[in-house]
């Protein structure tokens, strides 16, 4: 079975380049560009692998990360956090996988979120 | 005892202008009064003795006594309230009288009674000029010459020239004392005079002090900068209405206060009211003085030792507290605006990166090599553009203070690992060699911040291979000391002009004319600013040697933590 990937990012051009990183690296990938859709949809989903902005339209990354930590189907899930801040990148290090600071660039995801991939 | 001695001194005192006047009037009253005194215990005796002596003519005694008693009152009162020299020559006519009647014509001119004459002779110097004592030697030898011719006698000439030699004496004792008290007259009038001049020329002094002490208040008055001076002991001695204003505290409240009573109250926070003591007790262990926070207003506090200039010895310290509240207020506007403006800057910058690497990368068809090698350019300029974007937000937050150090154990060669695999293609794209080297010295892991060790390293590395043409850069990580550490990058570059080297770490600044560095070199000379600010805040320090077409050699120094 394929490995699945969310990617939560707003802005439409990072988006697309994460989600190709994640494709060009194995993964089957949707992409979500807003907090709230997020939210609903991860009730319904169990993705191998979830890219996360912190900075996000209705509902931010933050709160969504401490739902995808209460939420015992997502135990298994891999995270990554992009984030543009240092400070932040430091503060919510314990909330994620691997934390990457931007810019990020396409062959450093791609490369990364391979590792991640269950077999 | 006293009381007698008022009475006496009450008697004798006569009021005169002329000292001299009064001088010989109270001469006169002394010996009217020692005479008067004489006079009454004859005049009790002589009363006692009637009836009982046999001696005749004590009625005579006693008529005679009482004519002089009553003759010396009279003087005495013309000598008290009207002439003194009237009075002294009646008394003396008076006394010659009485002696002239005292005793026999024989007597008198040749006899037991001859020197009685002497007395009033005597006497005349004292009371008189002292000339007069010729005159009355004059008038006795008158006398005693017509006892003689009357006795039908020569005049007893031994006598006469007695008198006249008693009177010379006189005279002489009289004037030197006048002399004396002359000169005596004349040292106590230069003597007042040079106290009225010094007392003119003090109250001259004070009063040009009470100007320029007027002037200074005024001067100091009028200062927009708080003004406060605290003595050793760190009372308040002065302050002026500029602070009263900034402080909100009223003037009166100040003076005479203590410094704790000063930064005590609403005003300051307790680490500003410590940093503000901190620095009025040693103001030498700040250069800048600093800035705090002050009701809603921003002040910068500047102090300075207040020497006695003499003994160099310290007599307190003056603080000069300034409104920075627009300041603050711009700096802050600007802080934020580079931070916002960083991070908005990144996203597009991160997009037009990834977009490019993805077309280079072949992820949406083939390129041919032009197109990959034009790619390859727009990632190199986005990634400048990017990484100039990070040094202004950097920047911005060491200003902030938001910018925290957070170490963590770190693997040594990690530090050299990672500098290769960031900067190996950059010196090599230049044609420059990268190298570097581990004391084995240096302990396998260290406490440090992996992030910001990383930052000052490649920072520094970037820096040298800007300004690097021909050769490279070296590498060295060193034990210093056991608790000392250091990283050491060498360049074999154009070097830094001595007189810039100061200045090589001030923010918006490279060496030399900055505009064409800029454009020759690329960035905004942040690069070093941040170094040495970040090594500070990791509580290291940076130096630099160089040498002009030689090369140059920054060394950072740190505290060594191993773990």
């Amino acid at each position: 079975m394929k490995n699945f990937a969310l990617v939560i990012e707003d802005d439409i051009d990072l988006s697309d380049i994460f989600s190709k990183a994640l494709q060009t690296a194995g993964f089957e990938v949707e992409a979500i560009r807003d907090g709230r859709v997020a939210e609903s949809r991860l009730q319904e989903i169990v993705p191998n692998v979830i890219v996360i902005d912190l900075h996000l339209p209705h509902v931010d990354g933050v709160t969504l990360l401490k739902q995808i930590h209460g939420n015992e189907a997502l135990e298994n899930t891999r995270i990554i956090i992009t984030t543009a801040d240092n400070v932040q990148a430091e503060i919510y290090r314990d909330l994620a996988t691997i934390v990457m600071v931007k810019p990020i660039s396409f062959s450093q995801l791609r490369d990364i979120s391979a590792r991640l991939k269950t077999a | 005892m006293t009381y007698l001695n008022k009475l006496i001194q009450d008697l004798i005192m006569v009021s005169s202008s002329d000292p001299d006047d009064a001088r010989r009037r109270r001469n006169l009253n002394i010996l009217i009064l020692g005479l008067g005194f004489v006079l009454i215990i004859a005049i009790t005796l002589s009363i006692l003795a009637i009836g009982r002596s046999e001696i005749g003519g004590i009625t005579l005694i006693i008529g005679g006594s009482l004519f002089m008693l009553i003759g010396t009152i009279v003087v005495y009162l013309i000598n008290r309230y009207w002439s003194g020299v009237f009075s002294a020559n009646l008394f003396l006519l008076l006394l010659i009288a009485a002696i002239s009647f005292s005793d026999t014509p024989e007597q008198l001119s040749a006899g037991r009674s001859l020197f009685v004459f002497v007395i009033p002779i005597a006497m005349a110097s004292l009371i008189l000029r002292p000339g007069a004592a010729f005159f009355f030697a004059l008038l006795a030898s008158g006398i005693i010459a017509i006892f003689s011719l009357s006795t039908g006698k020569i005049p007893n000439s031994p006598a006469i020239l007695g008198y006249f030699l008693v009177a010379f004496i006189a005279w002489m004792s009289s004037n030197s004392l006048e002399q004396a008290l002359q000169d005596l007259r004349i040292i106590n009038t230069n003597l007042d005079r040079i106290v009225a001049e010094r007392t003119s020329a003090l109250a001259q002094a004070l009063t040009r002090e009470r100007i320029e002490a007027g002037r200074n208040q005024a001067i100091l008055n009028s200062i927009a900068d708080g003004v406060i001076v605290f003595n050793a002991e760190n009372a308040v001695i002065l302050a002026n209405p500029a602070l009263g204003d900034l402080t909100e505290i009223p003037l009166q409240n100040l003076t005479g206060s203590t410094l704790n009573k000063f930064v005590e109250g609403e005003g300051l926070s307790l680490s500003d009211q410590r940093r503000v003591i901190g620095l009025i007790e040693h103001p030498e262990k700040t250069k800048t003085g600093i800035r705090v926070e002050w009701r809603k207003k921003f002040l910068s506090v500047g102090v300075a030792r207040v020497q006695d200039t003499t003994t160099n010895e310290n007599i307190g310290a003056v603080a000069v507290f300034r409104d920075v509240t627009r300041e603050t207020e711009l700096e802050r506007m600007k802080e934020n605006f580079i931070a916002i403006v960083s991070h908005e800057l990144r996203t597009p910058l991160n997009a037009i990166l990834g977009l490019t690497e993805m077309l280079k990368e072949g992820i949406y068809g083939a390129l041919n090599d032009k197109q990959v090698s034009i790619a390859a350019r727009v990632m190199v300029n986005a990634t400048r553009l990017l990484s100039m974007v990070g040094d202004l937000l950097d920047e911005a937050q060491i200003n902030a203070g938001k910018l925290s150090i957070k170490p963590q154990s770190l693997k040594t060669i990690s530090l050299l690992e990672t500098l290769h695999s960031t900067m190996d293609k950059i010196a090599a794209d230049k044609g420059l060699f990268l190298s570097s080297e581990l004391d084995p010295n240096m302990p396998e892991s260290i406490k440090g911040d992996p992030h910001r060790l990383q930052q000052v390293l490649i920072n520094l590395v970037n820096n040298s291979i800007k300004f690097t043409e021909k050769g490279g850069v070296h590498v060295h990580i060193i034990r210093a000391e056991m608790d000392r550490w250091k990283m050491e990058v060498t360049d074999t570059g154009i070097g830094i002009p001595e007189n810039e080297v100061p200045h090589i770490f001030e923010t918006f600044r490279q060496a030399n004319n900055m505009a064409m560095t800029t454009r020759q070199h690329g960035g905004f000379g942040l690069g070093l600013s941040i170094v040495k600010q970040l090594v500070e805040l990791m509580n290291g320090r940076i130096d630099v040697k160089s040498e002009i077409d030689r090369g140059s050699t920054f060394s950072i120094q740190l505290p060594l933590e191993i773990t």
